[in-house]
């Protein structure tokens, strides 16, 4: 694994770019952008590699799809590597989000712009909703996990805890409860 | 001091959420609505829904809330902030990667903050929903958009640029 890989920065950067720009559609899209391309067609990594950089992305803090793109990055050309595969990866994107953004500003008391904003708004509700029914079918198998998600619902919708010390809490509680328990 | 204040949330916050952009979405939404009040739950929906429909990670929606605090360099600095902590912990763990997977501490403590960010967006969802929703329509949109993504495998970029069709028709 450790043998270099003559891969040229620009190369990595050029097909992380790629990647970034075409995969629309959140999280599954770019993964199957990213085995396509890195596994099929240029024969940087294997196949176990590749999930082994998905899982580490996954377990691993910040946005899953960066924390992948990093690994593979790293595997192929160590950190300069890794930093690459981000700029590729965010380049399209926030340049694009720049480019809404003055727009958004520019435009902010057009009646169109409003309507419509209205109408996407709305439909983020929509999206988050389908997120959290996603996300719950996946962590809440039994009483206790959902347990925790009442805790916390309660400690931020009533108590208006931070979710920053949520988080700490519920990682820490997590430990005590079920850390004591696999040993 | 804004923007030292603006990068070093953003370096916390996805210092500490894993599993996914949502994830961050009720810890920003506390930070920059309600405690600096630095955009309004409208304008941190519109930022969601830059986001979603660019392509990229959600964390793009970081660049635009940056821009609306000051400029492209609020941009930029936002982009540095967010993945600063993913490629220094990152790069850590490849190298221990065996070593991480088979922690004791790290695999039990995601099995109590996962349940925990379900609780946690549901909590921000009806507080964005309660700026959002104020009729019959922009209910109807929501209710629509939840089923279209939950149930089909319709892109969730083409419901909420179809959405934005709708609201322009419906309050012209």
């Amino acid at each position: 694994m450790d043998k270099s890989r003559n891969i040229s920065l620009k190369n990595i950067f050029l097909v992380f770019l790629k990647i970034g720009t075409f995969a629309f559609g959140g999280v599954y899209s770019m993964l199957t952008f990213f085995e396509k391309e890195l596994v099929e067609k240029h024969k940087w990594i294997t196949h176990e590699e590749f999930v082994e950089s998905v899982a580490l992305g996954q377990m691993t803090p910040g946005p899953p799809i960066i924390n992948t793109g990093i690994c593979i990055g790293y595997k192929l050309r160590k950190i300069k590597g890794a930093l690459v595969a981000i700029l590729g990866q965010a380049f399209t994107g926030t340049l694009l989000a720049i480019i809404l953004a003055i727009f958004y500003i520019k435009t902010r008391d057009n009646v169109l712009l409003g309507s419509i904003l209205k109408g996407v708004g709305s439909a983020v509700v929509g999206l988050l909703l389908s997120i959290i029914y996603k996300m719950a079918r996946g962590t809440i198998k039994d009483y206790k996990a959902a347990l925790f998600a009442m805790a916390a619902f309660i400690a931020l919708a009533i108590f208006k805890l931070n979710p920053i010390t949520i988080i700490f809490i519920a990682g820490f509680a997590g430990f005590l409860i079920f850390g004591r328990k696999s040993k | 001091m804004i923007l030292l204040k603006f990068c070093l949330i953003l370096i916390m916050v996805n210092a500490l959420t894993i599993g996914g952009g949502f994830v961050m979405i009720p810890l920003l939404q506390k930070e920059f609505v309600e405690k600096y009040h630095w955009l309004t739950n409208q304008e941190f929906l519109d930022a969601i829904a830059v986001g979603q429909i660019t392509p990229g990670p959600l964390t793009v929606m970081n660049a635009f809330i940056g821009y609306k605090i000051s400029g492209i360099l609020g941009s930029i600095l936002a982009m540095i902030s967010s993945y600063l902590p993913s490629l220094i912990i990152t790069t850590i763990v490849v190298r221990n990667y065996y070593t991480y997977k088979e922690s004791l501490f790290v695999n039990t403590s995601f099995k109590g903050i996962k349940p925990a960010v379900v609780g946690l967006l549901i909590a921000v969802a009806l507080s964005l929903g309660k700026s959002a929703l104020v009729d019959y329509v922009t209910l109807g949109i929501a209710i629509t958009s939840f089923i279209l993504i939950a149930f089909t495998k319709i892109d969730p970029t083409f419901v909420i640029i179809g959405a934005g069709v709708l609201g322009a028709f419906f309050y012209r």
